[in-house]
């Protein structure tokens, strides 16, 4: 366990007030070829993920949607369909260079009207309380330093009726699945990074920092704690990745 | 949310690349679709139980096997009427026969019929991209022609064809009578579930008539517990 003044990154300790400038070291090196690598290491399995998201997060016109640690914006891309011009999307990341990727990128789509970007860290919004019909953060939890407190964020800023979701890798739930998965993430995942984005580190990091995610259950007591209700979880691709949805009522 | 759909989500995501592909070639089109963006519209297979979401946008669908809301409209029937409504000119056919049922805005659901139906693909606006304006209007203009002349001929081909095959060759049924066919299937369908209640309801009376009759106690001329 870590006390309190260090933190988990990966699997090193590091100072609590350092976890962050590390993550941004690894998304500044990884966000030019963030969107190449993720159909790799996935094998495309990512934009089935996200597909889920969208149709647990049951969006409707004219909603307001915040995406945390919402990268290249591919959740974000298809709320600001859904949601229409009276709807509003707001994308966010904590990292620069991946805010200007997602924007380029949605931009280049065709989609201006209803979004709007920030560069916000999930712990501390920049937003009114009860603002938002649905908040998500789609594979961003794990890299947040103080976790609880960016769940309790989500929490303040939902209306009530409003729901959270969040996409992150999780633990499978089959013993063979997870070998094989530790195998491909510590020794395939590393190697495919070294190759496309000269950078085996960011991604040992990645694999690392998903072992030391809270599990299912864990997150969703997390969830709960922070105040959300009729919390409960989806196990996709046998537990590599889950999806937990929360309300505030 | 409504069950896991028996559709696998790549599938679907195959089906929404392909169609906004295809709605891609007709821009016209395809702005009619903007009044649309963000409804919700279900439709639902009759006999399966499951459904696909389409979602319009200003350009093209996104399409879903669950979607956790309530549709703006939503489109029963059997497969086959289903189809129909999208593909046939008379839609009103199999909407006033009450092949489809619509719930909701049947508003919307006459405009997303109308725009399957009519998507229209500009294939000289898409040559003309490659090879500028005249000369993707020349070879349009000879295309055309071309293609009035094939479709007539195809026409009479394909009349001439059909009637061999449906009137002197009988090896195919005519449309009047797939028609019946399917209208039998479906009710060959309904019958069986009716007759499936039918029996779980008679079966429920007599377990309830013989534990009444046991718990009463009744003499030999009672009914057999």
């Amino acid at each position: 366990m870590s006390d309190d003044k260090t933190t988990h990154f990966g699997y090193k300790q590091v100072p609590v007030e350092e976890k962050s400038s590390h993550v941004r070291a690894v998304f500044d090196s990884v966000a030019s070829r963030y969107d190449l690598m993720n159909d790799l290491m996935s094998l495309g399995i990512h934009r089935l993920w996200k597909r889920y998201t969208i149709e647990l997060a049951g969006v409707r016109r004219g909603q307001r949607v915040l995406d945390l640690a919402g990268g290249t914006g591919d959740l974000a891309s298809r709320f600001a369909r859904i949601t229409g011009p009276e709807g509003q999307v707001v994308l966010t990341d904590i990292n620069a260079a991946m805010l200007t990727m997602g924007r380029d990128r949605l931009l280049d789509q065709g989609l201006a009207v209803n979004l709007l970007y920030a560069q916000v860290n999930a712990e501390t919004q920049p937003f009114p309380d009860g603002y938002f019909d649905c908040v998500t953060i789609g594979f961003g939890l794990r890299n947040v330093t103080h976790k609880q407190k960016a769940l309790a964020e989500m929490y303040r800023v939902l209306k009530p009726g409003g729901r959270a979701l969040v996409l992150e890798f999780s633990h499978p739930t089959s013993q063979p699945l997870a070998k094989a998965y530790d195998l491909y993430s510590f020794s395939v995942l590393p190697a495919l990074g070294r190759l496309i984005t000269s950078d085996a580190d960011s991604y040992r990091y990645l694999a690392e920092s998903i072992r030391m995610h809270p599990d299912q259950e864990t997150l969703r007591g997390m969830m709960a704690a922070a105040g959300f209700e009729r919390c409960e979880y989806f196990n996709l691709t046998g537990g590599i990745v889950a999806i937990h949805r929360g309300y505030r009522l | 949310m409504t069950p896991a759909s028996p559709i696998p989500d790549a599938a679907l995501a195959a089906l929404e690349t392909a169609i906004n592909h295809y709605i891609a070639l007709d821009p016209e089109g395809a702005a009619r679709l903007g009044p649309l963006a963000g409804r919700l519209i279900a439709l639902e297979f009759k006999g399966f139980g499951n459904r696909l979401y389409f979602i319009p946008g200003a350009e093209g669908f996104q399409i879903y096997g669950a979607y956790d809301a309530e549709p703006d409209c939503l489109l029963r029937g059997t497969s086959l009427a289903l189809a129909r409504l999208g593909l046939s000119r008379r839609k009103e056919d199999a909407l006033f026969s009450g092949q489809v049922e619509v719930e909701g805005d049947t508003a919307l659901a006459q405009r997303f019929g109308d725009f399957m139906a009519g998507l229209e693909i500009d294939w000289e606006e898409q040559v003309s991209r490659l090879t500028g304006d005249a000369l993707a209007h020349a070879l349009g203009s000879r295309l055309r022609a071309a293609g009035h002349w094939g479709r007539r001929s195809l026409d009479i081909l394909g009349l001439d064809l059909k009637e061999y095959l449906q009137e002197e060759g009988r090896l195919l049924p005519t449309r009047y009578e797939l028609e019946g066919f399917l209208d039998e299937v479906d009710r060959l369908r309904d019958d069986g579930e009716r007759l499936a209640a039918r029996v779980e309801r008679l079966h429920r009376l007599l377990q309830t008539g013989s534990r009444a009759g046991c718990g009463a106690g009744q003499d030999e001329e009672g009914p057999p517990c």
